[in-house]
């Protein structure tokens, strides 16, 4: 056991963690610290301490392609359950998952599960890590990962999942600091070694102090591997050769495998235990850090090395027989430079990467196997490519993705295999699309028609249409997105495809809703009912997000508020990530319009904060949060709205830049600026810009108007619009009222020019903080001859203690009640597990935790609140 | 971050009392300013105490109209400025 300087602060902070944990109150610690600075001494020294507590561990091993859920499987064989009889029948991933959760339930002792090294974990281990994190609330785990920070760049896709989990209250973090020079003086009591001068030189890494001080008396080496080195020079030559071996096969080696691989000897092995180099574990040897074995790894000779690799794959092929062991063999067989062997096991380990949505691993797999079939002309690496290909969408690499589709393409066409030339054509619009090049992308889908239309009808040919339905949609050509989409759902019921039924009936939904048929929820929740009877997550996912948006275009703002709602709920449940983050891109657009502009920004600038935001979401945000600027009259309403505007004129897209510019025409108005008001306007006209949808058509409509009161609006735009354009003031604004929308029932009532009305809107554009608005309506008071405005009660922090959104504030009183959270959700209109989210949030903002505290918190705030008749917030 | 100037009217007029309830409410405003990243420079008040004109450092407006929020100040209007010193062109 490693004596521990400087670390009793931590150690307490995994202790009190440790101690909620066994009360019932799970956590997850995350311990980031350089290379070297000790996480792995922490966590054993922090588990021996606390014997009670039953410990499952893992770690992600650094071999150029991880092993999917890779810890999970090192956890499973110390549980030797039901998880471990699910990870090796090749179940699937959802219930691998759950099977974890009733392991950690199904034990009276709490349970420390370690992901070691999680700066090198797969994608499906992340996922792990993010699908415990939002479930370990009331279970006895503490979940330690460690991980190297100053490995995890911007777009990391630890750091994602960090940031994801940031406002998660279960998650913690934890930082290693390095050594202090006092520390060191500890380390180094009885070294010939200058404390001062080996502090300098190691800047207070305990690893590096650690193997300097264990070289001796030659001086404080130069760097780290200077010291490892140096240090296994001083090895006899056969436990040299066992610890290359050893540092060749990885940081846990099988002591069979390294016995059965170099007849390694006992004596050898002891050899290097003694000295420090590895450790003995019951049947496993591992080095006692992973800087030791890069830094002997890379000492070896490459031709040395090329044939150790060479003899671990022998050794292990022969000897496992287990599908988590491709990865591993993969990986040996590229660094053994054995061509046939990577063949066998990278595309076998891409499929087993696949099951476990490991896409990430999926793809490195594929492209590792491509590496090795440089023939281009050869028929193999077909498959390869389309593999690859389908899983670089999935990574968000659509450039390779459009790469290695039209590598494909070229190997099929030669070989004369019309339905697969056909399917990849069809294929090829994906990424194309989502890199802007929409031209290429229908063109692309067209072609796959001429391509597969002579042949008999298959499930290639479903796709193209409902394909070539959803490029019409997106271009705004109603009747022929709509007979696509028909064409699409008759081979489908034909085939029994129920993914391709789904998908042909969001289209239609879709569509029939951008025109105002109503009838187009129908479509669209029937294609819900297939996707979730059929567990087609993403399919749901997808429709979910269509369901709110299509709802939120004709301005049916409570129904858009439901399917968003349910749909976060769903997404979260089953981890579908990236609709997740499609439907929380649309709230700030909701709350907009809802007049919840302080939650409309926040969400907006939550969203802009994500490194890895699509030009989509970062364009809807930036819309939104520059349209809340300029309604206050806030500064800072150009930038967002010229970034907004750059990002519009890279999108073919008509639909998108649209929106964005008539934000624009508003911003210039509320800011009295009418030359710059009608520029904007202007390009508009230029553009052509006509949307079919009467509530944006209304919306383009009213700014014309106000610029120039005798353009005569076109025919069938939103009744709203028609009114305030007609005249009809107090129609219009009731109408607004009753769609839910109160700025734009309010800016109706300003038309009016009797001082009641005005009086009116002055007080609601006060409420919502709409300062250019309410000037205005001042202005025109004072022109009537108006005087004597009282400023309506000031918001206040009383009101709304801990920023709680008025749904969470709704679920509060509520909650203090006592009505039960199904009861809520009744009341409510929305679901149980959308009101447990809500009171999660209320009792962690509150920073309470239970109910009965959370009510006492809000008679404190009504006896308040009575006493001083404080305003709610906008 | 940039810098914001806030206007801001107190009808009845501000009153902040010399002396530690005062002190402590102004360090309040400052810790809770800071929970937003939000830095308060210092303010310039009327003679009739009804007007101040405050000058913040903060990453966007939205910061600034939280923490003015959780302090329970009022806002009349944020502009974004940047500081014009005489010597500055020597």
């Amino acid at each position: 056991m490693i004596e521990l300087v400087e670390r009793a602060s931590q150690l307490s902070e995994l202790a009190a963690l440790l101690a909620e944990a066994t009360a019932g109150h799970g956590h997850v610690a995350f311990i980031g610290g350089e290379a070297g600075i000790g996480k792995s001494a922490l966590v054993e020294t922090f588990c021996h301490a606390h014997a009670e507590a039953r410990v499952l561990s893992g770690a992600c091993d650094s071999l150029s392609t991880p092993r999917p859920l890779g810890p999970l499987l090192d956890m499973a064989r110390q549980t030797r359950g039901p998880l471990q009889r699910l990870l090796s029948s090749s179940s699937a991933r959802e219930s691998i998952f759950t099977a974890l959760l009733d392991e950690l339930a199904g034990v009276p002792q709490p349970t420390v599960l370690i992901f070691e090294d999680v700066h090198w974990s797969d994608e499906a281990t992340l996922d792990l890590l993010r699908f415990l994190a939002r479930r370990l609330g009331p279970l006895p785990v503490l979940v330690v990962a460690t991980y190297r920070d100053d490995e995890v760049g911007h777009r990391h896709p630890l750091r994602l999942l960090l940031g994801d989990l940031a406002t998660t209250r279960t998650v913690h973090r934890l930082s290693l600091p390095a050594l202090s020079l006092e520390a060191v003086r500890v380390l180094a009591h009885g070294s010939v070694l200058d404390a001062a001068a080996l502090h300098r030189r190691t800047a207070g890494n305990p690893f590096f102090v650690v193997e300097a001080l264990a070289t001796g008396d030659e001086g404080i080496p130069a760097t780290v591997r200077d010291a490892i080195l140096t240090r296994a020079a001083r090895l006899s030559e056969p436990a040299r050769d066992a610890l290359e071996a050893a540092a060749v096969l990885g940081f846990r080696v099988e002591t069979t495998l390294l016995t059965s691989l170099l007849g390694a000897r006992e004596a050898a092995l002891d050899e290097c235990v003694g000295v420090g180099f590895l450790r003995a574990e019951g049947a496993v040897f591992s080095f006692r850090h992973e800087l030791a074995r890069q830094a002997v790894h890379d000492a070896i000779s490459p031709r040395r090395r090329a044939d150790l690799h060479r003899l671990a794959l022998e050794n292990l092929r022969t000897t496992s027989d287990d599908p988590d062991g491709l990865a591993r063999l993969a990986h040996h067989a590229e660094m053994a430079g054995d061509r046939e062997a990577v063949l066998a096991y990278a595309p076998a380990a891409a499929k087993r990467a696949v099951e476990l949505k490991a896409h990430r691993e999926a793809t490195e797999q594929y492209a590792r196997a491509l590496r090795w079939t440089s023939d281009c002309r050869s028929l193999e690496r077909a498959p390869l490519l389309e593999g690859f290909a389908d899983h670089c969408q999935l990574t968000d690499r659509h450039a390779e993705a459009v790469g290695a589709w039209n590598e494909a393409l070229e190997i099929r066409r030669r070989q004369g295999d019309r339905r697969k030339e056909g399917e990849i054509l069809r294929l090829l619009a994906r990424p194309l699309w989502y890199l802007g090049r929409s031209r290429e992308a229908e063109t692309s889908v067209r072609a796959a028609l001429r391509v597969l239309e002579p042949l008999p009808p298959g499930p290639e040919l479903g796709w193209t249409f409902s394909e070539l339905g959803r490029l019409a949609m997106t271009s705004g050509q109603r009747d022929a997105a709509l007979a696509w989409s028909e064409k699409a759902i008759g081979l489908a019921e034909q085939l029994g495809d129920q993914g391709l039924m789904a998908h042909a009936l969001n289209n239609i939904g879709s569509t029939k809703l951008d025109y105002a048929d109503e009838r187009g929820f129908d479509d669209l929740e029937r294609s819900l009912l297939v996707a979730l009877a059929a567990n087609l997550e993403d399919y749901a996912g997808r429709t979910y997000t269509n369901l709110a948006s299509t709802a939120f275009d004709i301005c049916q703002l409570p129904r858009a508020e439901r399917w968003l709602e349910d749909g976060l709920t769903y997404t979260l449940d089953h981890d579908v990530e990236t609709y997740r983050l499609c439907l929380t891109s649309q709230l700030p657009m909701l709350h907009l319009r809802q007049g919840r502009w302080t939650e409309a920004a926040d969400e907006a600038t939550a969203l802009l904060s994500r490194p890895d935001l699509s030009p989509l979401y970062r364009l809807r945000a930036l819309t939104t949060l520059g349209q809340v600027r300029a309604r206050r009259g806030d500064p800072e309403t150009w930038t967002a709205l010229d970034e907004a505007l750059a990002l519009a004129d890279l999108d073919v897209d008509l639909a998108r830049s649209g929106a964005v510019q008539v934000a624009r025409v508003e911003a210039a108005l509320l800011a009295s600026d009418r030359r710059r008001a009608e520029a904007e306007l202007h390009a508009l006209n230029i553009a052509g810009f006509e949307p079919p949808n009467p509530w944006a058509a209304g919306e383009l409509a009213l700014w014309r108007w106000r610029l120039d009161p005798l353009a005569k609006p076109p025919a069938n735009i939103a009744e709203p619009y028609a009114q305030r354009i007609a005249g009809d003031w107090a129609g219009a604004a009731a109408s607004w009222e009753a769609l839910g929308c109160p700025y734009e029932a309010a800016e109706a009532l300003a038309d009016r020019k009797d001082e009641a009305t005005l009086r009116r809107a002055l007080a609601e554009f006060e409420r919502l903080g709409a300062r250019p608005m309410a000037a205005l309506v001042t202005r025109r008071l004072h022109e009537l001859g108006a005087r004597g405005f009282a400023r309506g009660p000031r918001p206040t922090t009383r009101a709304n203690p801990a920023w709680l959104t008025s749904r969470e504030m709704e679920t509060w009183r509520l909650l203090a009640e006592g009505l039960r959270n199904a009861e809520i959700a009744d009341r409510l209109s929305v679901s149980t597990k959308t009101i447990d989210h809500h009171v999660s949030a209320v009792l962690a903002k509150l920073g309470v935790r239970s109910r009965v505290e959370a009510a006492k918190a809000l008679t404190v705030l009504d006896v308040d609140l009575r006493s001083e008749k404080l305003a709610q917030p906008n | 971050m940039a810098r914001y100037l806030v206007e801001r009217s107190f009808p009845p007029g501000l009153g902040i009392p010399v002396n530690e309830e005062g002190a402590a409410s102004v360090l309040g405003v400052v810790g809770r300013n800071a929970e937003h990243g939000v830095t308060w420079i210092h303010s310039y008040v009327s003679d009739d105490k009804q007007k101040t004109f405050c000058v913040y450092d903060g990453p966007n407006p939205e910061a600034i109209r939280r923490a003015a929020y959780c302090n329970e100040l009022p806002i009349d209007k944020i502009t974004k400025v940047t500081v014009l010193d005489p010597y500055f062109y020597r």
